[in-house]
């Protein structure tokens, strides 16, 4: 099968009939329309990657050995790790988040992007915004509420730029060619529309006007359990629904199943957040709701994953052929194993051990990054290519980058979410100590994990070193084509 | 379902309803709720933080020590919170009223701190374990606050805020180790921890 | 205090309503039928289904020494 499948460039020579020709032009159009804007965010994504992955080392380094750097104040481990988590959200993930849902809802629309100087614009602002916030948290001025560290004179700028975005990527819906609406769409769209609440609502309820007492507690994670499940999880998820079907040549297995899939995630995932907060100081009917909550999430995590899982199947060998394929398959399976595992985790007799132990860390990864993160590299490695019209230079680079970084996050996941279980099954044994540098106590016996999450953290470093040499030689034979030819004749003004 | 405003109409009222559910009605619960007098001791609880330590909590937010440290004790039989001794009494949220911003927090790399101020009095121990943990806490994987201190040439006598350090810690002789204001602001904040009032709704 | 009582409660009903009403509409407007149709809605002729658009960039690789 996959001998007659054509390279990309192949796939845009000449065409038979007039209304392929046709067909061609708009795709070659819209994806030309995109073409600047996306290359801006992918670069800033991948800039952001790589500075949040050096972060991210520093603070695994410094868990395991607290001397190290230790005298840079700058440098310490309680403002590293924000400024690691705000690079890659905010950073990395945010923005390839947002180049991948316009470029969809382009696609999908078969609707160009128009004026799209006013999202570079945007764009540049929400990098300022990103820049300043992470360099404040170095600085020390981090607000000390997760997911919200940003001192509050960086996030207006942040909000603004998104709040443009945004309603860029709905003006391109607004004008769509295309009368049916794929269930990517969905769950784009609304990913646009629930982010700027959440973040406006919790800025204004924590920072700006804050509200009193454990109040703030529940907006906080409220926010931060809703940034992963309303605004990553949908554009991955939609994602996950475009890539395989469209890298297969294969349509969704039940299409009907994404309808149940889609509303059952919109309505029981926000209701999740305070499940991390079991046993916390807060009303038993509060917990109650997130955990049933949690528990419901079965409903969209299972018809979801069928649907993903059931549309790959019999093309297994196919992984083989495919970069695309493997970081989206990789990505899609890591989401139905993480959000049953996190069913589990919201349980209260499991949070009862696995609560603020390094298990959470483990599965915060599991989803930002197994799940997230693999989609969005899939998806790069599908777009780049057919905006710029180049093709990858090395395909060794890009099994690099996969092996790097699926073995080095399961290296990463598995050995601390076991650590972090068996450091809450001491931690609510009272007979074991806290700490004691010659026996088996709490502190001591988490070292080990720690370490081998450091070595993990290298392995996934090679992976991203390996992605970044690709992204930069790619944009170079982009940049020397350009200057060799005029532009592609394919790209018509229609 | 092709038809664009039936899915934002959806997507909206999802939303709204947790807004409403986790935001609004938690706000509606608690968003007045005000110190009491407490029965045993006629003292009003909570009581806001005198200065200094409103202080040390901007260094223990710019810190980050969060993210090791959590500020809630469960109730007994769920989890070993009071059994370790992190409490006499689960927290309850009339102890966070005037917490800004609450650091419930959601790690224990570190114990509890929501009694620290009672278990642990003793401000030169605070100051020691800031300094370097291994003085206090031999293995310890707390990283040392070093840059909270300074390092000045000493007098002939040393002067009285030098901090006293056992000897393999000690600087070299001729100079000492001075807690800068900041190290002392966060050792007050510390100290002010305390989660221990007899609350009614917390037995 | 009344005030965010009296918006709690009227909100309780007005979004199941609101929900019930837009679920009737996209019912009777057939938002739910042919769905399947939807599925293949990525594809077109330049893009057909059974055709992959993506493989490692190079010359063939695996592809060749494995396929029939
Ligand atoms: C990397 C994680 C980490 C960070 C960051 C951290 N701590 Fe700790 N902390 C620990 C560990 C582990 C212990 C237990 C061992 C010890 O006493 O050092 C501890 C113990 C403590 C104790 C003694 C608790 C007791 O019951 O004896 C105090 C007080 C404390 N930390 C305060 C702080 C303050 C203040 C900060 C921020 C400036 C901070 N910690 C940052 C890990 C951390």
């Amino acid at each position: 099968m996959s001998a007659t499948s054509p390279s990309i460039l192949q796939a845009l020579s000449p065409s038979d009939t007039e209304d392929v020709a046709q067909r061609r032009a708009l795709l070659a159009e819209i994806d030309a329309s995109c073409r600047g804007t996306l290359m801006l965010f992918f670069g800033a994504a991948l800039v952001w990657l790589l500075i949040g992955t050096v972060f991210a080392l520093i603070a695994s380094w410094k868990m395991h050995s607290p001397d190290f750097l230790a005298d840079i104040p700058w440098l310490t481990f309680g403002r590293v790790r924000p400024a690691h988590l705000n690079a890659v959200v905010f950073g990395f993930a945010s923005e390839a988040a947002i180049a991948v849902t316009l470029w969809l809802i382009c696609r999908l629309c078969r609707a160009p992007l128009m004026h799209g100087w006013v999202v570079n614009i945007a764009g540049v602002f929400w990098n300022i915004g990103v820049a300043i916030g992470i360099g404040g948290i170095l600085a020390g001025h981090s607000t000390a509420i997760e997911w919200l560290e940003i001192p509050g004179y960086a996030t207006p700028l942040l909000f603004v730029s998104y709040a443009l975005i945004a309603i860029w990527g709905i003006i391109t819906f607004r004008f769509r060619r295309e009368k049916h609406l794929y269930v990517s769409q969905w769950y784009l769209l609304a990913a646009l529309f629930w982010f700027p609440w959440l973040y406006s609502a919790a800025q204004i309820l924590l920072i700006m006007e804050p509200v009193r007492g454990v109040v703030q507690a529940t907006v906080n994670w409220w926010f931060a359990h809703n940034v992963l499940g309303l605004w990553f999880t949908p554009i991955g998820i939609g994602a996950i629904y475009y890539f395989i079907p469209k890298v297969l040549g294969i349509p969704v297995y039940k299409y009907s199943l994404s309808v149940i899939g889609f509303w059952s995630l919109a309505l029981f995932y926000n209701w999740n957040g305070m499940h991390h907060l079991v046993g916390g100081p807060l009303p038993a009917w509060l917990i109650t709701v997130s955990i049933v909550a949690s528990v419901m999430m079965t409903i969209p995590v299972v018809t979801v994953g069928l649907n993903h899982h059931f549309t790959m199947w019999g093309s297994f060998h196919k992984l083989k052929d495919s970069p695309v394929l493997r970081f989206m398959v990789f990505g899609g399976m890591s989401y139905t194993v993480t959000s049953l595992h996190g069913v589990l985790l919201a349980l209260r007799s499991v949070s009862e051990v696995t609560h603020f132990t390094h298990s959470t860390i483990a599965h915060a990864h599991q989803g930002m990054y197994a799940f997230f993160t693999m989609v969005m590299f899939g998806a790069i490695y599908y777009i780049v290519p057919r905006i710029i019209q180049v093709e990858w230079p090395s395909a060794r680079l890009i099994s690099i980058h996969f092996w790097a970084s699926a073995i080095g996050i399961m290296l990463y996941i598995v050995p601390l979410i076991i650590g972090g279980t068996l450091q809450g099954v001491a931690m609510i044994n009272p007979d074991v100590p806290f700490l004691d540098p010659n026996k088996y106590s709490v502190v001591t016996m988490t070292v080990p994990y720690l370490r081998v999450r450091s070595v993990s953290g290298f392995i996934i470093l090679v992976g991203h070193l390996a992605f970044a040499t690709s992204f930069i030689w790619i944009v170079a034979r982009w940049i020397k084509a350009a200057r060799q030819h005029q532009p592609t004749p394919i790209v018509s003004n229609v | 379902m092709n038809y664009g405003p039936i899915i934002f109409l959806g997507v909206f009222l999802t939303i709204a309803s947790s807004w409403i559910g986790l935001v609004l009605i938690p706000q509606v619960q608690f968003g007045r709720q005000q110190e009491v007098k407490i029965e045993e001791t006629g003292e009003i609880y909570p009581t806001v933080r005198p200065g200094l330590a409103q202080q040390g909590m901007e260094i223990y937010k710019a810190n980050g020590c969060i993210y090791c440290h959590s500020q809630q004790v469960r109730p007994e039989g769920y989890g070993a919170d009071i059994a370790r001794n992190w409490g006499q009494r689960r927290t309850v949220s009339r102890d966070y009223l005037h917490d800004n911003p609450v650091m419930l927090g959601t790690m224990r790399t570190g114990p509890d701190l929501s009694n620290i101020g009672v278990r642990q009095t003793s401000v030169l121990w605070h100051l020691q374990h800031l300094y370097n943990p291994q003085i206090t806490s031999k293995g310890s994987i707390m990283p040392p606050f070093r840059f909270l201190f300074e390092k000045r040439k000493a007098g002939d006598k040393p002067s009285p805020d030098a901090l006293a350090l056992p000897k393999e810690f000690a600087p070299e002789p001729g100079s000492e180790i001075v807690p800068k204001p900041e190290a002392r602001a966060l050792v007050q904040y510390l100290l002010s921890l305390k989660a221990n009032a007899p609350l009614p709704e917390a037995r | 205090m009344t005030v965010v009582w009296i918006l709690f409660v009227s909100s309780v009903i007005v979004l199941p309503a609101a929900a019930l009403l837009a679920l009737r509409w996209a019912v009777r407007h057939g938002e739910f039928k042919n769905l399947q149709k939807t599925a293949l809605s990525i594809f077109d002729e330049e893009e057909p289904v059974g055709r992959m658009t993506d493989r490692f960039p190079g010359p063939q690789r695996s592809s060749k020494s494995s396929q029939p």
